[in-house]
C-alpha cells in the first residue's frame, strides 16, 4: 500500500475543526508548561530530603515530566503547522494521560484494593450467573430451529430476557449499590476530583483530536491511522506488560547486583552474588578417603563432590554448596521426570490413536490429573507414599507376597521410605509429576498423530514397511514439532519444581537436601532468609540454564527434522 | 482359514491394547478414588493397616451384664470363625511350661499362678545352665511347678449370644468386625476449620477475572501484532517472544517489592491484575490471527467495517480453538497457582486466601486428621474436574490445538 | 439487537459491576488493613465491620494478634480469650490463627512485617527470637517493662527468660539488661508416649515403674524397645520425628549439646555429643533397628498402634487422646550424664515494631501470659503454663489423660536440667539447623561415618557464626 494511494481526500477545514485544533494547541502548550514546571520543581527539590520519595523514583519522575513536557510542546507546534505528527503525538499523550489518571484515580478511590470485598460478595451472584448461563443455553437451543425462524426468534427473545434479568440481579447481588455509594463517599478530598477532572479533560481532547475532520485537516494518511489503531489495540497489553513484566524484569537484574534484604536500603555489590553462587574449586587428593578439609580452604569452600581420573582423586569444593546441590537435583529431576512423562505418553498416544471404541473415554480419564491443583495432588500422594500405612507400600508388599507364594522366591518386603529416604525422595516426587503430566502430554501427542496425513502411512505400507518401521520412519519424524513442544514445556516446567517439594518434603528440601530444587533454594534465600539480591541472582542463573536447555532442544529438533527432510 | 486367524489376531491385539489402557486408567484414577473415600472416613479409620479403600466403622454388640455395647471381633473358636465381643483387654498373662516337657505350654493369668515355695524363697530350676524361677500352675486340677517362658497380654472375648462362652486371644492380631459407613460431615468440618468456602469463591473470582483479562488483552495485542502495521512492531514482537521463556521466579522478588510499594500486599488485586497480561497469550493469538486470509479483512474494510467490528465479527469467531487453548491454560494456571499467593497473601487473613493457600495451612493444622486434609483437597479438585467433565471437549481440544501450534 | 452485541453489552456490564462493587471496602476498613492505615472513618459501612471484627468499640484502638495454634480446638479458645481480654483491656482485639510449622509460619510473618501488614502482637518460636530481634522485626519491651510496676521477669521459667532478656549490645541478660523481646506463651517438653497394650503384649516391664524406681536409663530403654520390636516386623519399640528436638535430647543427655557454653561455636564434635549421636544411631536401622525409620513421621504408626514409645512434646496429647489403645506417658530415660537431657520448649509473644500502639500491645502481651489465660489454654492439653507457680502446676496435673502428667513436670524440673531451646545471637539458627540436620541424618542412616562427621561438621557449621 503506497502512501500516495492511501492519502485521504483533502477537504478544506471548517470552523468547527479550526476551533478544536486551536483548543488542542492551547491545551498542549499549557500542559507542556505544567509538566515542565513540575519537572523543575522536582529537580529543585532533589536536594530536599524531607519529601518521602526515593531518589531513583524522583529522577524517573523528573525525566518523565520533562519528556512529557517536550513532547507536548512538540505536539502544539506540529498542530499549528498542520503536521500529522502533531495529531499522533497529541493522541498518544492524551491517551497516556487518560490511562494514568484513570489508573491513579481508581487507586485513590480504593477500587483495586476493593476487589477484596467483591471476593466476599461474589458468591451471592453465583446463582444469577447460572441463570444467565441457562439463558444462553435457551438461546443456543433456539439456534437449532433454523428451519422455523419464528420459533427461533421466540427462543432468542426469551434468552435475551432471561440473560438481561440475570445480569441485573447479578449486579445487585454482588453489591453494585453499595459499591456506588462507597465510591461516591470517597470524593472527600481534592485529589479524586482533580484526577476525575483530568480524566474528563484527556477524554475530551482525545475525542476532539481523534475526529475525522481533524485528521483530514492535519493530512493524516491511512498508514498513520493504522499506526494509531495498532498502538491502541496493543496498549492494554503493552502497558501491563511494561508495568508488571518488563519493569520488574529489569529491576530483578538490578537487584541481583545488590544485597537487598527487603528491610534495609540495598547496597550495590556488583557481581559478588554471582561470584558467591558459582565459585568452585577442584583440588587433588592424596587418597580417595582423604578428608576434604585438609586440602580445601574451609573458610570459603565446602566439599561438594569427589571424583577420580586416572587413579588420581579430586575433590570439588563450592562456596555455595547448596546451590550446586539444588542445580544437580533439579537436573536429575528433569532427567527422571521428562523422559518418563514423554516416552510413555507417545506410546499411549499411539495406542489411543487406534480405531477401537472407547478411546475418547480413556483420553478423558488420562487428562484428569492435569486439571487438578498440584497442591491438592501432592496432599493425596503424601498419604499414598506414607511408609507405614500408605497404599503404595501396601501394593508393593502384596506383590512381594504374591511373588513369594508363587515362586517361593523369598523376597523381602522393602518397606520403602519414599519421602524420608534421601535416595528415593526425588524419585517419589518425579513419579508423582509423571502421573500429573502424562495425560496432558498424551493429548498433545494424540493431536500431533491425528494431523499426520494418512497417505504417508499408505506409501510406507506400499514400500513394505512393517508397523514398527512405520513408527520410526513416519510417525517419529512427522511428530518432531509436537515432540519439541512437549519436551520444551515439560522441561521448563520441571526446571521450576517447587510446589511438590514444598508440600511433600520435610524439612523443606529434605531429607538431607535431596529434594532441594533451584526454585526451593531461591524461595529459602529470598523469603526465608531475605537475601533477595542473592535470590534474584539465583533466578537469573536458573533462567540461563532453562534458556540453554531450550536452545539445545531446538537445535536438536532442527537438525533431526532437517535430516528427515534431506 | 485366513480371515479367521486374522480376526483372532485382531482380537488379541485389541485385548492387549485394552489391558494396557485400562491398567493405565486405573493408575490415573486411583489417587482420586483414594481421596474421595478417605475424605469420608473417620480419623481412626485412616490410620489402619492394611489400608482399605472404603470408610468403615466398628460394629458393637450389647452383652448381657455390660453397660455399654462392646466391639465385635472375628475370632477362631474350635476351628470356626465366630463374632465375639471384646469384654476385657490388656489382661497380663504368662506362658508357662513344665521344664521336663518344654514343648507343651500353658497360658495363665499372672494372678492365677503363685511362686513355688512361697514368695520369700521361690524355688528355681536349672534350664540350659540358667536358674529359672518356678511357678505353681494349675492344669486340669493338678498343680504343676513350671517355668515362665514369656509374658504377654490378651483380651477376653465372649459370644454375645452366650456370655458364658469365652476365649482369650491377642487383640492386636484379631480382626474387628466392621461395616461400611460414610462421614460427609468431614466436608462441613473442613469448611468451618479453614474457611474453604471463602477460598473457593476467591479462587473462582481470581480465575474468572484472570481468564477474562488475559483473553481480552491477548486478543487485542495479538490482532495488533498480526494485522496492524506500525513502526517497531517486529522488534516489539521479538521482545515479547523472548520473554516467554523467562521463568516466573525471576520476577518474584521485584514484583513483591512493587506490590509492597503500591500497597497491594495481602490484596486479591495482587493475584489478579498483574496476571492479566501475557506474552504467551499474545503470541498464541497472533499466530492464530495470522492464518486468516487478508482478503476477508480487506473486503470488510471496504464495506466500511471498523477494526473493532472486524476483530469481533471475523477474527474472534474464526479462532475459537486458540481462544479455548488460551482460556484453558490460563484457567489451570490461575486455579492452581501457589507460589505467588504464598508470598503475597497474609496467612492470618483467611478472607483473602485462595484454595491452594488454604490447603497449605490446612495440611499443618489438620496433620493428624488425613480425612480432613483430603476433604480439603477434594474441595479444591472437584470443581475443576466437574468443569472438565462438562466441557471435556473444550479442554482436550484446546490442548490439542496448542500442540499443533507449537 | 443481535445476540452477539447483547453478549458484548452483558460482559461489559459485568466488568463494570465488578469494578463498582469493588469500591465498597474503600470506605469500610478491610479486616486486613494495617492499623497505621486505619484512621477513624465515619463513613465506614457498619455491616462489614460487625461481621468481621467483633468486640471492637468503634473508632478506638484495635490490635491484631496472632499465634500458631497447636490444634483446631485451640483456635476457638484463643478467639474467645481474645474477646474476653478485649472487654477487660478496653481496646479492640482481633485474633487471627497463624499457619502451622509446615506452612512456614515464621517466614510468612517476616514477609508480612516487611510489607507492613503483620499483626501488632504475634507469637514466635524461641529459636527465632534472635533473628527477629537483630533484623529489627520485634520491639524491645525493656523500657516499658521497667516502668510497669507489678511486672517481674522471675515469674516465668528462667530458661526462656534468659534468652528473652538477652541484650546483644551489652551482652547482658536478666531483669536489668535493658532488653525484653517478649514473654513466653507457654512451655513444653518431651515425654515418651507409651502404648501400654504393646508393652504388655511384649511382656516388657512398665517404664513408669522403672522410672519411679530410678532404673530408667538408656540401657533399660533399649532393652524394652527391643522386646517390643520382637513382636513383628511392623511393630516398633521407639519412634520420633526427624528434627533437632529429638536428636538433640540424646546429645544433651550424654553431656554434649549443639553449642559451646556461650553459644558462639559448634560443639557437635565433642566426645559427649558424639556419644549421644552414637546411641541414637544404634536405635535405627544401622544399629539395633528398634525405631520407626529415621525421617518417617512416627505419628501415623503410633496412632495405628504400632509404636510402643513415641517421643513427642505435650502438643501431641490432644491427638493421642483419640486413640483406642491404653496409653500413658513417661519421662525420657536418663543418659550417661545422669539426666534425661530434655528440652524446655517455648515460644514468645512479641510486639511488631511498626505498631502504632506499643503501650496497648505491651498490655496485651502481659494479659496473654497471665496465669488465668494460660490455664485456659493448658486445659486443652497441648501445652504447659510458662509461669512458675505451684498453683499452675497443680492444675496442670489434673488435666488427664495421660494419668502420669508428672512426667512432663519432671521433664521441665530444674533437677533434671532441661536445656532451654534458644535463639542464636552470634549467628543464624536456621542456617545452623540447615547444616546440622542433614549431617545428623546422614550419620543415622549410615551414609556418613561418625568419624567423618566428627572431623568435618564444625568446619561447616562454624561458618554461620559471625
Amino acid at each position: 500500500m503506497t502512501a500516495t494511494a492511501a492519502a485521504l481526500p483533502h477537504l478544506s477545514e471548517d470552523r468547527h475543526t479550526t476551533l478544536w485544533l486551536n483548543v488542542a494547541v492551547l491545551w498542549h502548550a499549557g500542559f507542556a508548561l505544567l509538566l515542565a514546571a513540575s519537572g523543575i520543581f522536582l529537580l529543585v527539590s532533589l536536594a530536599d530530603s524531607t519529601i518521602p520519595i526515593a531518589t531513583g523514583l524522583r529522577v524517573f519522575l523528573i525525566a518523565l515530566s520533562l519528556l512529557g513536557g517536550v513532547s507536548s510542546a512538540c505536539a502544539a507546534i506540529f498542530i499549528t503547522r498542520r503536521d500529522q505528527r502533531g495529531r499522533m503525538l497529541s493522541l498518544v499523550i492524551n491517551y497516556l494521560g487518560f490511562v494514568v489518571c484513570l489508573a491513579f484515580d481508581l487507586h485513590i478511590l480504593g477500587v483495586y484494593v476493593g476487589l477484596d470485598v467483591l471476593a466476599g460478595t461474589f458468591k451471592y451472584g453465583l446463582p444469577f450467573l447460572l441463570l444467565g448461563f441457562i439463558g444462553y443455553l435457551i438461546g443456543a437451543w433456539g439456534d437449532r430451529h433454523e428451519d422455523f425462524p419464528q420459533r427461533q426468534q421466540a427462543y432468542r427473545r426469551l434468552s435475551q430476557t432471561i440473560s438481561l434479568i440475570a445480569a441485573g440481579l447479578w449486579l445487585l447481588s454482588v453489591g453494585l449499590l453499595e459499591g456506588l455509594r462507597a465510591l461516591l463517599q470517597q470524593f472527600n478530598s481534592p485529589l479524586p476530583f482533580i484526577l476525575t477532572a483530568g480524566i474528563a479533560v484527556f477524554a475530551v481532547l482525545l475525542r476532539a483530536v481523534g475526529r475525522r475532520s481533524v485528521a483530514e485537516a492535519l493530512h493524516t494518511k491511512r498508514q498513520h491511522e493504522e499506526t494509531l489503531t495498532g498502538l491502541l489495540f496493543l496498549s492494554p497489553n503493552l502497558l501491563g506488560f511494561l508495568l508488571f513484566f518488563a519493569a520488574p524484569l529489569l529491576f530483578s537484574l538490578l537487584i541481583s547486583f545488590t544485597n537487598s534484604d527487603a528491610f534495609n536500603p540495598p547496597d550495590w555489590v556488583g557481581l559478588q552474588n554471582y561470584q558467591h553462587l558459582l565459585n568452585v574449586t577442584i583440588q587433588p587428593l592424596s587418597s580417595s578417603t582423604q578428608l576434604a578439609n585438609e586440602v580445601l580452604d574451609v573458610k570459603i569452600y565446602n566439599e561438594l563432590a569427589r571424583f577420580e581420573i586416572l587413579g588420581q582423586s579430586y575433590v570439588i569444593g563450592a562456596q555455595d554448596k547448596l546451590f550446586w546441590l539444588a542445580l544437580r537435583n533439579t537436573l536429575v529431576y528433569c532427567l527422571m521426570a521428562v523422559p518418563v512423562s514423554v516416552i510413555p505418553a507417545l506410546l499411549l498416544a499411539t495406542l489411543l490413536n487406534s480405531k477401537l471404541p472407547g478411546m475418547k473415554l480413556f483420553r478423558a480419564v488420562y487428562f484428569l490429573p492435569s486439571v487438578a491443583a498440584i497442591v491438592g495432588i501432592a496432599l493425596i500422594w503424601q498419604w499414598l507414599y506414607n511408609s507405614a500405612i500408605g497404599y503404595i507400600n501396601y501394593f508393593i508388599s502384596l506383590t512381594v507376597n504374591f511373588a513369594n507364594s508363587l515362586f517361593n522366591a523369598g523376597w523381602v518386603d522393602p518397606k520403602l521410605q519414599w519421602l524420608s529416604d534421601s535416595n528415593s525422595a526425588l524419585i517419589a516426587i518425579a513419579l508423582m509429576a509423571v502421573w500429573a503430566t502424562l495425560g496432558f502430554n498424551i493429548v498433545l501427542f494424540l493431536s500431533g498423530l491425528q494431523s499426520i496425513p494418512r497417505d504417508l502411512y499408505e506409501a510406507a505400507t506400499v514400500d513394505g514397511a512393517n508397523p514398527t518401521q512405520q513408527f520410526f520412519a513416519v510417525t517419529v519424524p512427522m511428530l518432531a514439532p509436537t515432540t519439541f513442544f512437549v519436551l520444551t514445556t515439560t522441561t521448563i516446567q520441571a526446571m521450576q519444581l517447587f510446589e511438590q517439594v514444598f508440600i511433600l518434603s520435610n524439612p523443606l528440601g529434605g531429607p538431607n537436601n535431596s529434594t532441594l530444587s533451584l526454585v526451593v533454594y531461591l524461595y529459602q534465600n529470598g523469603f526465608q532468609r531475605f537475601r533477595q539480591g542473592y535470590a534474584s541472582a539465583t533466578a537469573w542463573v536458573l533462567f540461563i540454564v532453562i534458556f540453554g536447555l531450550t536452545l539445545f532442544q531446538y537445535r536438536r529438533q532442527r537438525s533431526s527434522s532437517g535430516a528427515y527432510e534431506g | 482359514m485366513k480371515p479367521k486367524s486374522y480376526r483372532r489376531l485382531r482380537f488379541i491385539r485389541a485385548t492387549l491394547i485394552y489391558a494396557v489402557l485400562i491398567s493405565v486408567a486405573l493408575f490415573m484414577l486411583f489417587p482420586f478414588i483414594y481421596m474421595l473415600t478417605t475424605s469420608l472416613k473417620e480419623p481412626k479409620d485412616t490410620f489402619v493397616y492394611p489400608p482399605r479403600l472404603l470408610p468403615r466403622q466398628d460394629v458393637a454388640a450389647s452383652i448381657e451384664g455390660q453397660p455399654d455395647p462392646l466391639p465385635l471381633y472375628e475370632v477362631q473358636v474350635d476351628g470356626q470363625t465366630r463374632q465375639y465381643a471384646l469384654v476385657e483387654s490388656n489382661i497380663r498373662v504368662g506362658i508357662y511350661a513344665d521344664p521336663s516337657k518344654p514343648a507343651q505350654t500353658y497360658e495363665r493369668r499372672l494372678t492365677d499362678v503363685s511362686p513355688t515355695g512361697g514368695a520369700e524363697n521361690q524355688q528355681t530350676v536349672m534350664v540350659e545352665g540358667q536358674a529359672k524361677k518356678l511357678w505353681n500352675v494349675e492344669v486340669d486340677g493338678q498343680i504343676i511347678p513350671m517355668t515362665e517362658v514369656r509374658q504377654t497380654a490378651v483380651g477376653r472375648f465372649v459370644d454375645p449370644q452366650n456370655p458364658q462362652a469365652e476365649v482369650y486371644r491377642n487383640v492386636r492380631l484379631s480382626q474387628p468386625v466392621q461395616n461400611l459407613t460414610a462421614h460427609p460431615e468431614n466436608y462441613q468440618e473442613v469448611v468451618e476449620l479453614q474457611n474453604m468456602d471463602r477460598s473457593l469463591t476467591n479462587t473462582m473470582l481470581v480465575t474468572f477475572l484472570v481468564v477474562v483479562g488475559q483473553l481480552t488483552t491477548s486478543i487485542l495485542g495479538g490482532y495488533a501484532f498480526a494485522r496492524l502495521k506500525f513502526p517497531g512492531r517486529n522488534a516489539l514482537f521479538v521482545i515479547y517472544l523472548g520473554t516467554i521463556m523467562i521463568p516466573f521466579v525471576v520476577l518474584i522478588t521485584p514484583l513483591y517489592q512493587l506490590m509492597v510499594a503500591i500497597g497491594w500486599v495481602d490484596r486479591v488485586a495482587s493475584l489478579i491484575i498483574p496476571w492479566m497480561f501475557t506474552a504467551y497469550g499474545t503470541f498464541l493469538m497472533r499466530q492464530a490471527f495470522i492464518t486468516i486470509p487478508k482478503e476477508i479483512e480487506e473486503a470488510a474494510l471496504i464495506d466500511g467495517a471498523s477494526r473493532w467490528q472486524i476483530l469481533l465479527r471475523i477474527f474472534v469467531p474464526a479462532t475459537v480453538p486458540s481462544l479455548a487453548t488460551l482460556a484453558t491454560f490460563t484457567f489451570l494456571y490461575a486455579w492452581n497457582s501457589f507460589f505467588w499467593p504464598l508470598v503475597i497473601i497474609n496467612t492470618g487473613n483467611e478472607a483473602n486466601h485462595v484454595l491452594t493457600l488454604s490447603l497449605n495451612v490446612l495440611r499443618g493444622r489438620a496433620s493428624d486428621t488425613p480425612n480432613l486434609i483430603l476433604a480439603g483437597a477434594a474441595i479444591s479438585i472437584i470443581p475443576p474436574v466437574l468443569l472438565y467433565i462438562l466441557a471435556q471437549r473444550f479442554f482436550v481440544e484446546s490442548a490439542t490445538s496448542s500442540g499443533v501450534k507449537g | 439487537m443481535n445476540r452477539k452485541s447483547l453478549w458484548i453489552i452483558l460482559s461489559a456490564l459485568i466488568m463494570a459491576s465488578l469494578l463498582l462493587s469493588a469500591c465498597a471496602p474503600a470506605a469500610a476498613p478491610a479486616p486486613t488493613q494495617a492499623p497505621a492505615q486505619q484512621p477513624a472513618e465515619p463513613t465506614s459501612a457498619p455491616e462489614v465491620k460487625s461481621t468481621e471484627a467483633p468486640a471492637q468499640p468503634a473508632g478506638e484502638v484495635t490490635l491484631r494478634w496472632r499465634t500458631r495454634p497447636d490444634n483446631k480446638e485451640e483456635t476457638g479458645v484463643y478467639a474467645s480469650v481474645s474477646d474476653e481480654l478485649a472487654k477487660r483491656l478496653g481496646f479492640g482485639l482481633k485474633y487471627e490463627p497463624g499457619g502451622s510449622e509446615s506452612s512456614s509460619y515464621q517466614d510468612v510473618l517476616k514477609t508480612e512485617i516487611a510489607a507492613g501488614t503483620a499483626p501488632d502482637v504475634f507469637w514466635i518460636p524461641g529459636t527465632d527470637v534472635a533473628d527477629f530481634a537483630t533484623r529489627g522485626l520485634i520491639l524491645n519491651l525493656g523500657e516499658m517493662a521497667a516502668k510497669t510496676q507489678d511486672f517481674d521477669v522471675n515469674n516465668f521459667y528462667a530458661g526462656p527468660m534468659y534468652h528473652l532478656t538477652y541484650n546483644p549490645e551489652t551482652d547482658k541478660t536478666g531483669a536489668d539488661s535493658g532488653a525484653l523481646w517478649g514473654l513466653p506463651r507457654d512451655v513444653s517438653t518431651f515425654a515418651l508416649y507409651l502404648n501400654l497394650d504393646l508393652l504388655n503384649e511384649a511382656g516388657a516391664p512398665d517404664p513408669r515403674e522403672l522410672a519411679k524406681e530410678g532404673k530408667w536409663d538408656w540401657g533399660v530403654f533399649l532393652a524394652v524397645a527391643k522386646q517390643v520390636r520382637a513382636l513383628g516386623s511392623d511393630i516398633y519399640g521407639y519412634g520420633a520425628n526427624a528434627w533437632w528436638g529429638p536428636y538433640g535430647v540424646w546429645l544433651n543427655a550424654a553431656g554434649g549439646g549443639f553449642f559451646n557454653e556461650d553459644r558462639t561455636a559448634c560443639a557437635l564434635n565433642t566426645p559427649e555429643s558424639l556419644k549421644g549421636l552414637e546411641f541414637e544411631k544404634s536405635l535405627y536401622k544401622a544399629g539395633e533397628d528398634v525405631a520407626v525409620p529415621y525421617g518417617e513421621d512416627s505419628e501415623p504408626p503410633f496412632r495405628a498402634g504400632k509404636v510402643a514409645m513415641f517421643q513427642n512434646g505435650r502438643w501431641a496429647t490432644p491427638g493421642t487422646r483419640q486413640v483406642d489403645f491404653n496409653w500413658d506417658v513417661v519421662e525420657l530415660p536418663n543418659g550417661p550424664s545422669g539426666t534425661p537431657g530434655n528440652w524446655l520448649f517455648w515460644g514468645a509473644y512479641a510486639v511488631n515494631p511498626k505498631t502504632p500502639h506499643p503501650e496497648e500491645a505491651w498490655k496485651l502481651v502481659q494479659a496473654l501470659t497471665e496465669a488465668e489465660t494460660q490455664g485456659k489454654i493448658a486445659a486443652l492439653g497441648a501445652n504447659i503454663p510458662s509461669r512458675v507457680s505451684q498453683e499452675a502446676l497443680d492444675t496442670f496435673l489434673t488435666l488427664t489423660p495421660p494419668t502420669n502428667n508428672q512426667a512432663f513436670l519432671n521433664g521441665i524440673d530444674p533437677k533434671s536440667q532441661p536445656t532451654a531451646e534458644g535463639p542464636l545471637w552470634a549467628g543464624s539458627w536456621p542456617e545452623y539447623d540447615a547444616i546440622m540436620g542433614p549431617a545428623v541424618q546422614a550419620v543415622i542412616t549410615g551414609d556418613k561415618s561418625l568419624e567423618e562427621f566428627a572431623k568435618t561438621i564444625c568446619d561447616e557449621a562454624n561458618k554461620v557464626f559471625k
